[in-house]
C-alpha cells in the first residue's frame, strides 16, 4: 500500500477517482445548463464583433482542466469534459447532441497537454496550457468540423484566438486555483490531488505541511 | 420504544448467511499526511454472530476500523500494517461478505429507483439474473419498505427511509457482516427507533456479525453481546460484556470522560451550575425581540412567478410566535413538518409566505430605528448584526481559510444601518475574535483551515461565527445533531451565556436534553399545521428545479423505445445537419419533428415553451453570420469595419436556421429518456465501461441534492453578512459535491462496486419498434438531404 518516487505510477481508476469526476462533471453540467441559457444576454455584450463572444467561451471548457488536475489520471479531461456536455445535453442546449462532439474535441485538447507532460506535472503554466489548448481544439471544432460559424478569415482567427484566450483563463487558471482551495479543506483527502496546496506553481515539488494541529 | 417492528420474512428464505469471524493481529493504520496513526497495534478477535457495540472518544479511529473491516480503505500513500481478517481472508478479497452503512442518509442511496438501489449490489456481485427480484423484495420487506412500488424515487424517502434502503441493499448483498457507522446521528427519534429495530431483527434472522460504532450507547446497549472501546491512536482499550456498562462505575466515568453518552447518565445534570437561567435585570426581562403573526412559510417563494403556475401551498400557516430576550425557544415536530423553513424565515433568509414577522425597537436597536420591521427586508449586514443563523452542517458557513478570518469576517461585516461605516472599530474587532476564540477554546487552531476542523470544533467555530457580529437573537437547526457530550457541554455553556447576556436562542431540535438543559419553551409544530405529507424531505425541495429529473417515466410510444434506438436515430439527424448548412435541410427536420409530436405526448405549447429560448441563439447566429462572414453579394448595409451584404445575410439565415433545427429532434427525445434507462443502455448495448456509466448515473442522482445545497448555500452567506457571491458559492458546492462524493464512492465500493463481472437485473435489448425509430431517423436525415440536394442547396462543409 505503499508507494515511492520510482515506483510505477498506478493510473487505474479507484473508484473514489471515479464518482468524484462523474460528480464534478455533472455539477459542471448544470453550470453549463444555466450559461447556455445566460449566454444569450452576455453575447449580446459582443454584438458589434460577434467573433470576439468567443472571450468566454472559456465556461464551456473548465471541467476538463478541473477534472484532470483532481483526478491526475489518463482520461480525466475527456471524461469530465463528455460527461458535462452530454449532461447540458439531457438538460436542453442550443447545440442538440452537437454538444458531445463539442465536448470530446475540447477534452481531447486538454488531454493533450497532460498527457505531453506524461500526467506527472499539475503545474500553474500546466493548466494554463491545457485550457489553452482546449480553447484551440473548441474554436477549430467551431469553425471547421461542426462548423457553427461561417466567419471571414480575419473573424475566425478573432474567433479561435479569443477562444484560447478564454480557455487559459477560465479554464486553466482559475481551476488551478479551486483546485489548490479544494486540497485545503481536505476534501481531496481519498484522491491523488490531495497536497495540491503545498505544492508550488511552477514545479512539483511538495512543501511539508506546516506542523498541523492535530484535529482529527 | 419501537413502533413497528419490521416483519421477519428472512425466517422463511432460508438462505441466510452464517456469520462472518473478524481476527486482527497488531493492525495499524496511518492516514497519509497525519501526525498519528489512526489506530495501532489492534488486536482483536469477534466471533461469527457476535454483536459489538464499537465506542471511543471522538478522533479514536473508530470509523477508520470499520472502513478497513468494510475493505474500502485504498489510500496509496497511507501505512497500514499488521494483519486483519475476515473469515482468513483479507477484507479486499471477501467482497460482499460485509455490508458498510454510513451516517449520512444521501451518501447512502444510490440510484433513483428503489428497486434499483437494492439490486445494484447483487449485480456487483455478478447474482444471476434470476436471483436478483427475490432477493430484493425480501430485502425491502425485512426492512419495512415492501409496501412501496420498485420505481418508488428515492430522493421522495424520509432521512430514516434512506437508511433503511441502504440496509436493505446490504441485506440483498446476503451478507455475513453488517458495519454500522453512526447511522442513526442524523435522524429523530422514531426514525432512529425504527433503523435500529430493522438491524437487530435482521441480524437475528441472518446469524450475520453485527459491528455498531455510535457515539450514544444507548441506542445499542441492549442489543448487543459486546462492548469494545478503543484507545485514541492506540489499540482496544476495553472488551467486555455490554452489561458490564450498567454497574461497572469506574468504566461509566472513564467513558463519559471520553465525551461518550453514557445510559442513565444525566448530561444536563453533570454540566456547571446555571446561575441564572431566565434571570435577567429588570430592564431587559422578557422584552419581546421578534414577533410572528399568522405566519404562514414555504421553501417557495409566493410572489407569481414567470411561469403561470398556481402559487406554492404553504408548509406551514396560522402561526403565532413570539421570541423574548433571555429566553430559549425549541421548535420540535416530525421531520418534514417545516420546521427548518420556519427557522429560516424568522431569521430574515426566506421571505414570510403570509402573515407578518416584526422585529421589536429593541432588536433593530438604536441605530436602526429606520429599519423596516421584517428581517427579511435587511442589507444581509444589518441582518447579521441581530439574527445570527447557525446551519446543520458547519461547512456551508464558512468562506475564510483561517479560523481567525472566519471570525474576523464576521465583525467586520456588521455595519451600522443605512451606511458602510463598520459597526465595530478595527482594534474593537481583533478583541472580539480574541475573546471568541477564547471561549471556543480555538485558539490553538486559529491559523487552521476552517474545513479540517474536527466535527465538534466546526460546530463550536459556525456557532462562533454567528456570534462574532453580535447578535441578540440566534438561530439554530439541529446544533447537536451527531455530536458527542463534550461538545454538547461547550454549545450549552456557549448558549447559557447568550441569554444571560439578554439575547435569545432559537433551535430546531429533536433533543429533549438540549431543550432541558437551556429550559427551552417547547414550540411544537403539530400535524395539523403541516399541509404537506412528512415525506416532502426538505432536502428535495430543489429537485424540481431541473427538467431532468421531473422527466422520469414517460409512457409516451417514444418514451417507451429503447434509448439507445433513440439516441442512433438522434446521430443520424444531427450529421445531416452537420454536414450542410443549408436552410432546405433544417426546414425538413423542423417540419419533421412538430409532426412527431403526437408520438411523443408532447403538446405543441409545452415544446415552445421548452424550445424558445434556443430560437434566441438561432437569431444570435444569423447576426453573427451577416456582420462577420465573408462579404458576397451587393452590401446591404456600411458598418465601417464591416458590412453586411446579401451573401452574408444569406449565410446567417442558413446557420440560424440549421441551428434551430439541430435542437428540435435532441429535446424530443431527451424528453422522453430517462437517464436510468440510458444508462443501461449505454453499458449493456454500447459496451461502455460499466464503472463510468454507473458512476455518471450515481451522480446524476446528486443532481436535486446539489441543487439543495446551493440554495442553502445562498442563505448561509446571507446570514454571514455577506451579499450574493457567486464564486464563493461555488466553491462551497464544490466543496460539497466532493465530500458526498467521496462518502458515496464508500456505500459504492462497499456494495462491491468495481472489480469484476457484473449481471443486470434489467436487460436492455433491442426490440422491432426499436428498429422502427431507428429508421425513422434514417428517413428524416436521408429526406432532408435529398430535398437539399433536389433543391440545389446542399453543400458538404468539409470541402
Amino acid at each position: 500500500m505503499k508507494s515511492s518516487a520510482t515506483a510505477p505510477i498506478r493510473q487505474r481508476w479507484t473508484v473514489s477517482d471515479i464518482v468524484v469526476a462523474s460528480t464534478l462533471a455533472v455539477a459542471s453540467g448544470v453550470i453549463f445548463w444555466g450559461w447556455n441559457l445566460s449566454y444569450h444576454a452576455v453575447s449580446t455584450l459582443f454584438i458589434a464583433y460577434p467573433p470576439s463572444a468567443s472571450l468566454v467561451a472559456g465556461m464551456w471548457l473548465f471541467p476538463a482542466v478541473l477534472g484532470a488536475l483532481i483526478i491526475r489520471k489518463p482520461g480525466a479531461a475527456i471524461y469530465c469534459e463528455m460527461v458535462a456536455a452530454a449532461v447540458s445535453a439531457l438538460l436542453g442546449s442550443q447545440w442538440g447532441l452537437g454538444v458531445l462532439l463539442s465536448g470530446f474535441v475540447q477534452g481531447v485538447g486538454a488531454e493533450l497537454i497532460l498527457l505531453a507532460f506524461l500526467y506527472r506535472r499539475f503545474t500553474v503554466d500546466v493548466a494554463v496550457l491545457a485550457g489553452a489548448a482546449a480553447g484551440l481544439a473548441g474554436g477549430i471544432n467551431e469553425n471547421w468540423i461542426a462548423s457553427y460559424y461561417q466567419y471571414d478569415a480575419v473573424g475566425t482567427m478573432t474567433h479561435i484566438i479569443g477562444f484560447a484566450i478564454s480557455g487559459a483563463v477560465i479554464a486553466g487558471f482559475l481551476p488551478w486555483l479551486a483546485t489548490r482551495g479544494l486540497a485545503a479543506t481536505g476534501a481531496l483527502a481519498p484522491l491523488r490531488s490531495r497536497k495540491a496546496h503545498r505544492e508550488s506553481a511552477f514545479g512539483t515539488r511538495v512543501r511539508e505541511a506546516p506542523a498541523a494541529p492535530s484535529s482529527a | 420504544m419501537s413502533t413497528t417492528t419490521p416483519g421477519q420474512p428472512w425466517a422463511t428464505t432460508g438462505t441466510a448467511a452464517p456469520g462472518v469471524h473478524i481476527t486482527a493481529a497488531s493492525f495499524s493504520y496511518h492516514h497519509a499526511d497525519r501526525e498519528r496513526p489512526a489506530f495501532k497495534g489492534v488486536n482483536l478477535d469477534i466471533a461469527a454472530g457476535e454483536k459489538v457495540l464499537l465506542a471511543g472518544a471522538s478522533g479514536a479511529g473508530k470509523s477508520t476500523l470499520l472502513h478497513a473491516i468494510a475493505g474500502v480503505l485504498q489510500d496509496d500513500d497511507a501505512g497500514s500494517f499488521g494483519d486483519l481478517r475476515l473469515d482468513g481472508v483479507p477484507p479486499e478479497q471477501a467482497r460482499g461478505r460485509a455490508g458498510l452503512m454510513q451516517q449520512d442518509p444521501e451518501s447512502q442511496v444510490v440510484l433513483s429507483r428503489i428497486g434499483d438501489d437494492v439490486a445494484f449490489a447483487c449485480e456487483n456481485l455478478a447474482v444471476p439474473r434470476a436471483e436478483i427480484p427475490d432477493r430484493c423484495r425480501q430485502a425491502l420487506q425485512a426492512v419495512g419498505l415492501g409496501h412501496l412500488p420498485l420505481d418508488h424515487s428515492t430522493a421522495a424517502l424520509s432521512g430514516g427511509q434512506k437508511q433503511r434502503l441502504a440496509l436493505a441493499g446490504i441485506l440483498a448483498m446476503q451478507p455475513g457482516l453488517l458495519l454500522l457507522d453512526e447511522p442513526t446521528a442524523n435522524l429523530d427519534p422514531e426514525g432512529t427507533d425504527h433503523v435500529r429495530d430493522s438491524v437487530v431483527t435482521a441480524a437475528q434472522a441472518t446469524g450475520a456479525t453485527l459491528i455498531v460504532v455510535e457515539h450514544r450507547l444507548g441506542t445499542w446497549l441492549n442489543q448487543v453481546d459486546t462492548l469494545i472501546v478503543l484507545e485514541p491512536g492506540g489499540g482496544i482499550r476495553h472488551r467486555l460484556p455490554a452489561s458490564a456498562l450498567h454497574h461497572d462505575e469506574a468504566l461509566r466515568a472513564e467513558l463519559v470522560d471520553a465525551g461518550l453518552w453514557v445510559p442513565d447518565h444525566d448530561v444536563v445534570e453533570a454540566l456547571p451550575t446555571w446561575l441564572s437561567p431566565g434571570q435577567l435585570p429588570d430592564d431587559s426581562a422578557d422584552q419581546a425581540l421578534l414577533t410572528g403573526t399568522e405566519l404562514a412559510v414555504s421553501r417557495q417563494s409566493s410572489a407569481r412567478s414567470w411561469r403561470k403556475t398556481p402559487p406554492p401551498q404553504p408548509v406551514l400557516s396560522g402561526l403565532d410566535i413570539t421570541l423574548d430576550s433571555g429566553v430559549a425557544t425549541g421548535i420540535t415536530g416530525r421531520n418534514g413538518a417545516g420546521k427548518s423553513t420556519l427557522l429560516l424565515t424568522l431569521g430574515g433568509l426566506l421571505a414570510p409566505h403570509g402573515g407578518v414577522i416584526t422585529a421589536s425597537a429593541r432588536l433593530k436597536g438604536e441605530q436602526g430605528a429606520r429599519l423596516p420591521s421584517s428581517p427579511h427586508h435587511w442589507r444581509s449586514a444589518d441582518l447579521t448584526s441581530r439574527i445570527g443563523t447557525v446551519f446543520q452542517e458547519p461547512e456551508h458557513q464558512f468562506v475564510r481559510h483561517t479560523v481567525t478570518q472566519e471570525l474576523r469576517l464576521s465583525a467586520e461585516q456588521a455595519k451600522v444601518p443605512g451606511t458602510k461605516e463598520s459597526l465595530f472599530t478595527d482594534q474593537e474587532v481583533t478583541e472580539r475574535v480574541a475573546a471568541l476564540l477564547d471561549r471556543l477554546r480555538l485558539t490553538h487552531l486559529a491559523e487552521a483551515n476552517p474545513f479540517t476542523l474536527s466535527g465538534g470544533e466546526k460546530r463550536r467555530l459556525s456557532v462562533g461565527t454567528a456570534l462574532a457580529a453580535g447578535p441578540e437573537v440566534l438561530m439554530l437547526d439541529e446544533p447537536t445533531f451527531g455530536q458527542d457530550a463534550h461538545t454538547f457541554g461547550e454549545l450549552i455553556g456557549l448558549l447559557r451565556e447568550h441569554l444571560d447576556s439578554g439575547g435569545t436562542v432559537v433551535a430546531v431540535t429533536h433533543d429533549r436534553d438540549f431543550l432541558r438543559a437551556l429550559d427551552a419553551d417547547v414550540f411544537a409544530l403539530t400535524a395539523a399545521e403541516a399541509e404537506e405529507p412528512p415525506n416532502a424531505d426538505t432536502s428535495t425541495a430543489g429537485a424540481t428545479a431541473t427538467p431532468l429529473l421531473s422527466a422520469v417515466r414517460d409512457t409516451s410510444w417514444l418514451g417507451r423505445r429503447g434509448p439507445l434506438a433513440k439516441l442512433i436515430a438522434l446521430s443520424f439527424i444531427t450529421i445531416a445537419l452537420i454536414s450542410t448548412i443549408d436552410p432546405v435541410s433544417a426546414a425538413v427536420v423542423a417540419v419533421a419533428c412538430f409532426a412527431l409530436l403526437p408520438v411523443a405526448n408532447i403538446r405543441l405549447g409545452t415544446f415552445l415553451r421548452r424550445i424558445w429560448i434556443f430560437a434566441a441563439a438561432a437569431v444570435m447566429a444569423v447576426w453573427g453570420a451577416a456582420v462577420a462572414a465573408e462579404e458576397s453579394g451587393r452590401v446591404l448595409l456600411d458598418l465601417g469595419l464591416t458590412t453586411i451584404s446579401t451573401g452574408s445575410l444569406e449565410m446567417g439565415l442558413s446557420l440560424g436556421a440549421r441551428a434551430f433545427a439541430i435542437v428540435l429532434p435532441s429535446v424530443l427525445i431527451f424528453s422522453t429518456t430517462d437517464p436510468t434507462d440510458l444508462a443501461d443502455a449505454l453499458a449493456q448495448q454500447l459496451k461502455l465501461p460499466a464503472r463510468f456509466v454507473l458512476g455518471a448515473l450515481a451522480a446524476m442522482r446528486l443532481l436535486g441534492l446539489m441543487a439543495a445545497h446551493w440554495t442553502t448555500l445562498g442563505h448561509a452567506r446571507r446570514a454571514r453578512g455577506l451579499g450574493t457571491r457567486f464564486l464563493s458559492q461555488a466553491f462551497g458546492l464544490l466543496v460539497q459535491a466532493i465530500r458526498i462524493a467521496t462518502r458515496l464512492a464508500v456505500t459504492m465500493e462497499s456494495r462491491g462496486f468495481g472489480a469484476g463481472e457484473r449481471t443486470w437485473s434489467r436487460s436492455a435489448c433491442f426490440t422491432r419498434a426499436d428498429g422502427v425509430v431507428v429508421l425513422g431517423g434514417l428517413a428524416i436525415a436521408a429526406s432532408a438531404t435529398a430535398t437539399a440536394i433536389f433543391a440545389g442547396t446542399w453543400n458538404l462543409v468539409w470541402m
